[in-house]
């Protein structure tokens, strides 16, 4: 190399500056452009939760208490039915445990798949990517918009059930209903990094819902079908749904050692997924 | 040190080498192919690719679709990484130089994906905000000179206004490197005038210009060296006016009365000579005298002399199958 030219060009002088007061632009960007999904995933939500809870006072205690009478002992624990006839009990079999998990892994898996994945697929990754700004903060930021929306409809979930219980005077603990929404939270969070992560690692989107549906049914699977298997203590031990509801969070509170399972499922994808982003070519 | 201020970004001083802007060393890309559950393969998209580039050139690279123009863009950006040789933008491997080297860099992608609700002023902002905001304020002159409404829903736009929005956030950030692919892709005739003043108002600002094409009519009116590139190979490197005179000019003469072959066989420059009762054709290189001085003897009633396009040259090539130095060494000097 010509180290001894004499002068260079003043242009050089910029070399490598990076550009400061970047802020977070590429998650507020993309929540810019989630704006009208996040509204309606919210209502839908918030509209299901509602259902929900306002049937309870129509049903009744005794009512359950009769409908599981009727069900074979192993459909009751398959279904996690097993205190549905008090109110915390039919909170969390209907909405924590199933509907609210349910559609928020719906949300979770398809944007996790679609915001990195899919829109390098799609080449509209491709320009900022040619900016400067480093492939694991794309990743980061992409994730931290995923985050940021997570928490908008798991406070919309809140909120909804909250509100309904209060208006029902329902016998359920405030602090046991958030302690019960961290737990679909964090486990759809999870699902939804393993997404994200399996797309950002392979850039197929299909990869990426393949990874972050396959696991959130295997663990759902492990979950409902453990107290049927002799002996299938540890399969239950090792499904993540389990984690989040094995504390029974409605009605005692929340399960740490459940939760730290859920979040380090969530950092390992991360981990994974960061230098193989960094390393791999793009849009091939 | 190095250090010392200087205005000459367009010309080095005399007798040193100048500037290199962009290198690349056998540059070899290949591409994985098929899956796990197919046979694997590969592709070579770069073959060994060899090129310098000089701070303050306009510089053209032409191939036809498939040739590995975006493969070669896209390892420079750091999109790819190469399989095997060496390239370096600014004076480092585009891997290590990284989001410090891109800001330095305006790219225009050949294909360009945008969808969505927002506007294109809103896009644009954004893209100048992830620059850290470096050429904010020229989003709206840049608009206006390109005519482009920042205020219609990107979604809507059409191919040429979306490729606007695209050399707008090129050139905003008044980068010392313009990477341009494919650059004037749907936009009318009288935009792609406003763009090549672009491009040489950059060129006088001391930025280098990387532009890639399948038609030498794009970048022939501001590139002064063109490359031309098949299968990921350099095949032929020349200024504009020699290779223009490769190229040649498809002549027409249609005469009087019917003409025989004879006399214009072997005139020096007339190729593929074709004489079909009054009406003759061929490829002309070079000057046109000897041709023009025996239809003389003869009475024309018309005549044309066409400028070659760029595929044509292309043909040339491909119709020649021998391989890389000797191809250059057939298109003789």
């Amino acid at each position: 190399m010509a180290t001894d030219t004499p002068t260079r060009p003043a242009r050089s002088d910029r070399a490598g500056v990076l550009p400061r007061r970047q802020g977070l632009a590429v998650t507020s960007w993309v929540l810019r452009q989630q704006r009208r999904a996040v509204v309606g995933w919210s209502i839908a939500l918030a509209a299901v939760c509602a259902i929900y809870v306002g049937f309870y006072p129509a049903i009744g205690d005794q009512d359950m208490a009769q409908l599981i009478e009727g069900m074979p002992e192993g459909l009751v624990q398959a279904l996690g039915y097993e205190g549905i006839d008090t109110a915390p009990g039919y909170l969390e079999s209907t909405i924590f445990s199933l509907l609210g998990p349910a559609l928020l892994l719906v949300f979770a898996i398809g944007f996790g798949a679609r915001v990195l994945a899919g829109e390098e697929e799609d080449g509209k990754l491709e320009l900022e990517l040619t900016l400067p700004v480093d492939r694991r903060r794309v990743l980061l930021e992409r994730f931290l918009a995923m985050v940021v929306q997570l928490l908008v409809l798991a406070c919309v979930m809140v909120v909804t059930v909250v509100s309904m219980v209060l208006a029902l005077d329902m016998d359920v603990m405030v602090a046991n209903i958030v302690a019960g929404t961290l737990g679909p939270f964090l486990f759809v969070l999870a699902m939804g990094t393993v997404s994200l992560g399996a797309g950002a690692s392979t850039g197929r989107k299909a990869i990426g819902l393949a990874a972050g549906a396959g696991l959130a049914v295997a663990s759902f699977m492990a979950d409902a079908l453990a107290p049927l298997i002799e002996g299938g203590g540890w399969l239950e031990n090792a499904s993540p749904f389990a984690w989040y509801l094995g504390g029974e969070p409605l009605t005692e509170g929340v399960h740490w050692a459940g939760f730290g399972g859920l979040v380090a499922i969530t950092v390992v994808a991360l981990a994974v997924a960061l230098p193989v982003f960094a390393r791999r070519d793009l849009g091939v | 040190m190095s250090s010392l201020p200087s205005t000459a970004t367009t010309t080095s001083p005399r007798g040193t080498a100048p500037e290199v802007v962009i290198r690349t060393d056998g540059l070899i890309k290949d591409y994985a192919t098929g899956s796990r559950f197919r046979e694997r393969g590969a592709v070579r998209a770069l073959d060994g690719l060899d090129l310098e580039i000089h701070r303050g050139e306009v510089f053209g690279f032409l191939g036809p679709n498939g040739a590995g123009k975006s493969t070669m863009i896209r390892v420079l950006l750091d999109q790819l990484r190469p399989t095997s040789g060496h390239a370096e933008v600014l004076g480092v491997t585009p891997q290590r130089g990284g989001p410090g080297l891109r800001a330095r860099i305006g790219y225009l992608p050949g294909e360009l994906m945008m969808s969505g609700r927002s506007t294109a002023g809103d896009l644009l902002a954004h893209l100048a905000r992830v620059r850290g905001g470096v050429g904010t304020d020229r989003i709206r002159p840049l608009a206006e000179r390109l005519t482009l409404d920042l205020d219609k829903p990107i979604r809507g736009l059409s191919k040429g206004n979306k490729q606007k929005v695209g050399v707008v956030q090129a050139f905003m950030h008044r980068p010392e490197l313009l990477i341009l692919d494919e650059p004037t892709s749907g936009l009318d005739p009288l935009l792609q005038h406003e763009f090549l003043a672009m491009v040489r108002e950059a060129q006088q600002d001391g930025a280098t210009v990387f532009m890639s094409s399948h038609v030498l009519s794009e970048v022939e009116l501001v590139a002064e060296r063109v490359a031309i590139v098949r299968q990921g190979r350099i095949v032929d490197l020349d200024d504009v006016a020699t290779l223009r005179h490769h190229a040649g000019q498809q002549v027409e003469l249609a005469f009087a009365e019917p003409v025989d072959a004879g006399p214009f066989r072997g005139l020096p420059g007339v190729e593929d000579l074709e004489v079909d009762g009054a009406e003759l054709r061929c490829l002309l290189r070079g000057e046109p005298d000897a041709l023009l001085k025996v239809a003389a003897r003869y009475r024309v009633v018309r005549w044309s002399a066409e400028d070659r396009e760029l595929e044509d040259l292309f043909l040339d090539f491909y119709r020649v199958p021998v391989k890389g130095d000797e191809e250059v060494a057939h298109r003789g000097h």
